[in-house]
C-alpha cells in the first residue's frame, strides 16, 4: 500500500510539473527565428572562425614557431 | 501481489489504484495539451526564414596543434578564460593543464580513480575541477610552483551516488554545478562542500550540462539517457522547460551565444536546436550518411556555426540557420569525445579516444 502512496506522490509531481510547462508563454517560430538570425548577423564580423582574420591576428594560425626558454 | 486480509484494506487499495489511474490520465491529457500548444507556434521552419541569409563560403579549418601526453582515452576538456590554457582529463586517471599555444604541459595530477569523465577550469584560471568514477567532484588549486604536488591541496566538493558526468564552475570560483549517473544535477559551495541546490527530474543518468550565458540569468540546461533536455532555474531547483525529441541518449548540450536557444548532440546521430522562447525544437542537423553518435557540440562566437564531434572520428560543421553541413574535418584516429570553442572564438579544441587533443582553426 505504501508503494502505491509513493507512486501517487510521483504522479502528482508529474501532473504539477506538466501544468507549469503547459502554461508558459511562447513565441511564434517566425519571430524566434528572426531573432536568432539577427544575432548571427550582428556578430558575424567578430567571429574569427566565420570571418577569418589575417593570420597574424589569430595566434593559432600564425606561422611563428614559439620557443620555450628552459 | 498479496491480497488484503481485511475488507477495509481492500477498499482502500481500490481507491488508491483509482487515484493513480486518474492522475495518469491527467498526465497524458496534459502531455497532449503541451504538444498542441507547441504546435500552434509552428508557423514556419528556421531554414525557411534563413533562405534570405547569404550562404557561407568554403571553410579551411585544419589541425594547428596536437597535444600528446595522455596515456589513454581523452574524455573531457575545458578552456581557461585566458584563451590559451586548456585542462583535459583521461581514462588513465590523469588531469593535465596545457598551454595550447606552445603545446607545453604546465601541470599534471593523477586522480585516485580511472575514467575522469569531467573537468573544468575555474573562471580565475587558478584552479581546476574534475571527477568521474569516484562519484565526486574535486577542486585542485593550480600552483605557480611546478614542482608542488597539486594532489596535496585537493578539495573534495561534490558527492554523488554514481559517476560524475560533467561539472562547471558558475560565474565565480565559489560554486560548482555537477551532473551525475545518479540522475541528478547539483549546485555546491566550493569552500564548504555544502550542497546548495539539487535538481531532480531526469529519469536516468544525466550526461551533460551547460550554464546559460551570464546575461541571461540563472538557468542551465542538462541532457540525459532519458533522451530529455531539461532547463532548470538554479535558485529554486525547478525544471522550467523540458524537451524530448531525441531518439537516444543526449551526450552534449550547449547554449546558443545569445542564451535564447541551445543545441544538443545525441547517440541518435543528430544535433538539434531548441529555441527557449518558442519552447520547441526548431532545427535538426543530420544526414543519412551520418550514422554514428554525436559526443560533443559547441557554437562559434556568432552562433552561425555548430561544431559536432562524432563517434566516427570526424567533426561535422553545420550552418545553424540553414541546417546544412558546411564542412567535415578529419584527423582523429578514434572517437571524438569532447569539443569546445575557445573563449574568444579563434579556435576550437577536440579530445579523442586516440589519446590526443587537437586545436583547429
Amino acid at each position: 500500500m505504501s508503494n502505491n502512496m509513493a507512486k501517487i506522490a510521483d504522479a502528482r509531481k508529474t501532473v504539477e510539473q506538466l501544468k507549469l510547462e503547459v502554461n508558459i508563454e511562447r513565441m511564434m517560430i517566425s519571430k524566434a527565428a528572426a531573432e536568432l538570425m539577427s544575432y548571427c548577423e550582428s556578430h558575424a564580423k567578430e567571429d574569427p572562425l566565420l570571418t577569418p582574420v589575417p593570420s597574424s591576428e589569430n595566434p593559432f594560425r600564425e606561422k611563428k614557431i614559439f620557443c620555450v626558454i628552459l | 501481489m498479496r491480497s488484503p486480509l481485511i475488507p477495509e484494506m481492500a477498499t482502500q487499495e481500490v481507491q488508491l489504484n483509482e487515484t493513480l489511474a486518474h492522475l495518469k490520465t491527467e498526465s497524458e491529457t496534459l502531455k497532449t495539451k503541451l504538444e498542441e500548444e507547441r504546435a500552434k507556434l509552428h508557423d514556419v521552419e528556421l531554414h525557411q526564414v534563413a533562405e534570405k541569409v547569404e550562404a557561407l563560403g568554403q571553410f579551411v579549418m585544419k589541425t594547428r596543434r596536437t597535444l600528446k601526453g595522455h596515456g589513454n582515452k581523452v574524455l573531457c576538456m575545458d578552456w581557461c578564460k585566458d584563451k590559451r590554457r586548456i585542462v583535459s582529463s583521461s581514462q588513465d586517471g590523469k588531469v593535465i593543464v596545457w598551454d595550447a599555444f606552445t603545446t607545453n604541459k604546465e601541470h599534471a595530477v593523477t586522480m585516485p580513480c580511472t575514467w575522469v569523465m569531467a573537468c573544468a577550469y575555474a573562471p580565475s584560471g587558478c584552479a581546476v575541477a574534475c571527477g568521474g568514477l569516484d562519484n565526486k567532484c574535486s577542486v585542485y588549486p593550480l600552483s605557480l610552483d611546478k614542482n608542488e604536488n597539486l594532489a596535496a591541496k585537493k578539495k573534495s566538493v561534490a558527492m554523488h551516488t554514481n559517476y560524475l558526468s560533467a561539472c562547471s564552475f558558475t560565474n565565480s570560483d565559489m560554486q560548482i554545478l555537477t551532473s551525475s549517473g545518479d540522475g541528478t544535477c547539483a549546485l555546491w559551495d566550493v569552500e564548504s562542500g555544502q550542497l546548495l541546490q539539487s535538481f531532480h527530474g531526469h529519469a536516468a543518468d544525466v550526461l551533460c550540462l551547460d550554464l546559460a550565458p551570464s546575461e541571461t540569468g540563472n538557468t542551465f540546461v542538462s541532457g540525459g539517457c532519458d533522451k530529455k533536455a531539461n532547463v532548470w532555474d538554479m535558485r529554486s531547483g525547478q525544471c522550467i522547460q523540458s524537451f524530448e525529441t531525441h531518439e537516444s541518449d543526449i551526450n552534449s548540450v550547449r547554449y546558443y551565444p545569445s542564451g535564447d536557444a541551445f543545441a544538443s548532440g545525441s547517440d541518435d546521430a543528430t544535433c538539434r536546436l531548441y529555441d527557449l522562447r518558442a519552447d520547441r525544437e526548431v532545427a535538426i542537423y543530420s544526414k543519412e550518411s551520418i550514422i554514428f553518435g554525436v559526443s560533443s557540440v559547441d557554437f562559434s562566437l556568432s552562433g552561425r556555426l555548430l561544431f559536432g564531434g562524432y563517434n566516427d572520428y570526424t567533426i561535422n560543421v553545420w550552418d545553424v540557420l540553414k541546417g546544412t553541413r558546411v564542412s567535415i574535418l578529419f584527423g582523429h584516429e578514434n572517437r571524438v569525445s569532447t569539443l569546445r570553442v575557445s573563449p574568444d572564438g579563434t579556435a576550437f579544441c577536440t579530445g579523442s579516444w586516440d589519446h590526443t587533443l587537437r586545436i583547429w582553426a
